[in-house]
């Protein structure tokens, strides 16, 4: 069984984030990490190969100036190869060309019988991507999968709803778009870390890959303006002379959250 | 001249940094007031391989250096627990074994020390700390084998451990007057070896004991090396533990650090957070200088040792170095945060006895003056 995994690097969340103010985009100029939301993806289809006795993962991801470090977070976890996309060309891609793009790299690594990517990303959470993809690559699409469990020549998903979950039946190859959280994912072993160094990335351009016009000449969004997020309200200190609880229950009612 | 760590360290130091944040400091002081191993920290890291990164690949080690062991051991300090048995167990055991034991004993012994299995050392006797030309323990040849008889002690951990690699006198060099060292591997449920605990005013999770050899008899096969000849391998592993011991202070240093600027950035007294007061930011930055000096010298001993060159001077800078460092680091860290730097909540008092332990032991800061004056400055020697 092969699985390809979406992942995205981004820049460290730990670290101020910074926006470049001719294009309103974020500044991905430095060191990029791999989005933790991948890192569920990535851990679940490691388990699915696994557990199929089996095959390989595959990664592919878009960045800019050839940056790997995310990638080889993911290939010292246990993945094999993967298809970087970066090209000065991509810059301003909105959510479609990136699904384009990257559909087009699921292509050339000869497709797999499940795609797996996150529901969003960390860094520009348009959540649209995964499906944009799975229309693009004529694929079944599964979105807040929970859990998964491949049988035969179909997949199990339990999806994540707002009251429970949906259990749902989808048949191979398919692409299904994980929630954070799910499993957990490992750390890397020492001889993955070493062994991620040799495992091969290969690095195209969106040329490479026919797919054009990319960047702000494909995007079909323009970003006008950016503006601060409203600053958070100074909270009430509610002090507990034991009998705090019920100004906390009069508030939640007061929003009617309960 | 290229100071960035490569890839592969990042990836390390982030995998261990993980692994270990996931038990931290609270994990240490239980443990350690139950006077229970940290086992559960130990085989997780063994299970990813972490313990082994230093041996060699044959032997199902990481093929790694003492690059990549400092590290494990400093990223583990870094989080708040120390521990002491790394640098015991494949620093200095696992060093041994992989320069000078024979292809049949790196089969016996590597394998399970890459896979986390301990073996601690036994070097300092109560009339021979420093002075490890003077010990007493010896081993005499009986039957086929040895016999071993003798005395150690503040040896870690013997209760974890399979077996102890026990420095021995097998003779006395007659134009010197010096003790004739070798080396054995000694199994730690061996009839006639006995240990005692000492009780220790230091909160760690590693036990401290005192091991009698009474009549211990061992095979031929236990000996490391040359009969006569221990001093060459014996040295083999000293630099490890000087270098190791550099890691783990390093790494208690970042974390007494962290929790210094952390707290100076929020606590605030008089309007402002005290870290605005030079008389508490002065002493913390100078901290992190000396953290830095000392960390830079430690990454050129694990260079030095990892490309076969004489390490000795910089395993010996770096060992003082940082450990008085991480000790004046820690020192300020519990004085900025007052007397909650003296409670267990705030995790600083409770690694001092560790930190101010290793500026004794595996080697004390005196007997590294004597060398670098003899050796470094060419002055006569002074003992």
């Amino acid at each position: 069984m092969n699985v390809i995994v979406c992942v995205k690097q981004i820049p460290d969340p730990a670290l101020p984030g910074a926006l470049d103010p001719a294009t309103n985009t974020l500044k991905r100029d430095g060191k990029l990490i791999l989005d933790e939301s991948d890192s569920y993806g990535v851990e679940m289809a490691l388990q699915l190969v696994d557990a199929a006795g089996g095959g390989e993962v595959s990664l592919v991801s878009m960045a800019p100036n050839g940056e790997v470090s995310g990638m080889r977070t993911a290939l010292a976890m246990g993945a094999a190869r993967g298809v970087l996309v970066s090209d000065p060309a991509l810059q301003g891609s909105d959510a479609l060309t990136t699904a384009k793009v990257l559909a087009a790299a699921v292509r050339r690594l000869g497709g797999a019988d499940l795609v797996i990517a996150a529901t969003e990303s960390s860094d520009g959470y348009t959540g649209t991507v995964p499906e944009q993809m799975a229309e693009l690559l004529g694929l079944p699409s599964v979105t807040f999968a929970k859990k998964v469990a491949v049988e035969g020549t179909s997949v199990k998903v339990q999806r994540q709803t707002e009251e429970g979950y949906d259990e749902v039946t989808c048949t191979l190859p398919a692409l299904l778009s994980v929630t954070a959280g799910v499993v957990e994912p490992r750390y890397p072993s020492f001889k993955g870390i070493m062994a991620a160094k040799s495992k091969p990335i290969d690095e195209v351009k969106a040329a490479d890959l026919g797919i054009s016009p990319v960047g702000w000449a494909g995007a079909g969004q323009q970003i006008a303006s950016v503006t601060q997020a409203e600053a958070r309200a100074a909270g009430e200190i509610i002090e507990d002379d034991g009998e705090g609880f019920t100004k906390i229950v009069a508030y939640l009612e007061n929003l009617k959250v309960i | 001249m290229d100071f960035r760590e490569t890839d592969e360290i990042g990836l390390l130091r982030e995998a261990v940094a993980g692994i270990a944040g996931k038990y931290g400091h609270s994990y240490y002081v239980q443990q350690s007031r139950a006077k229970e191993p940290t086992t559960a920290l130990w085989d997780e890291l063994s299970a990813g391989g972490f313990m082994g990164v230093n041996l060699p690949e044959a032997f199902g080690g990481g093929g790694g250096g003492m690059t990549e062991l400092a590290v494990v051991c400093e990223e583990v300090a870094a989080v708040g627990c120390p521990m002491l048995l790394m640098l015991v167990s494949p620093a200095i055991c696992g060093s041994i074994i992989a320069k000078f034991g024979t292809t049949e004993q790196q089969q016996r012994w590597l394998p399970g020390l890459s896979a986390g299995r301990k073996m601690v050392f036994a070097i300092t006797e109560p009339d021979a700390g420093s002075n490890s030309h003077s010990i007493s323990t010896t081993a005499t040849r009986h039957g086929g084998g040895y016999r071993i008889n003798g005395q150690k002690y503040y040896i870690s951990g013997v209760d974890e451990a399979d077996a102890v690699l026990v420095v021995t006198r097998t003779g006395i060099d007659e134009r010197t007057g010096r003790g004739q060292m070798s080396l054995f591997v000694v199994d730690t449920d061996a009839p006639g070896l006995t240990k005692e605990t000492i009780d220790m005013q230091i909160l760690e999770p590693e036990k401290q004991f005192t091991v009698y050899f009474d009549n211990v008899e061992v095979g031929p096969d236990r000996l490391l090396g040359v009969e006569g000849e221990g001093l060459r391998p014996l040295f083999a592993g000293l630099n490890p533990e000087r270098i190791l011991t550099a890691a783990i202070v390093n790494g208690i240093a970042r974390y007494a650090l962290d929790k210094a600027a952390d707290y100076a950035r929020e606590r605030n007294v008089w309007g402002v957070p005290i870290g605005a007061h030079q008389g508490l930011a002065h002493p913390l930055a100078k901290a992190k200088v000396d953290v830095e000096l000392a960390r830079l010298m430690t990454a050129r001993a694990c260079w030095e040792y990892d490309n076969d060159l004489d390490a000795a001077e910089s395993s010996n800078m770096a060992k003082l170095a940082a450990t008085d460092a991480s000790l004046a680091a820690l020192d300020q860290a519990i004085q900025i945060h007052g007397g909650n730097g003296m409670t267990t909540d705030y995790g600083l008092a409770t690694l001092w006895g560790m930190t101010r332990l290793l500026r004794i032991a595996p080697v004390s800061r005196e007997m590294i003056l004597n060398f670098v004056s003899q050796h470094s400055l060419g002055l006569p020697r002074s003992y």
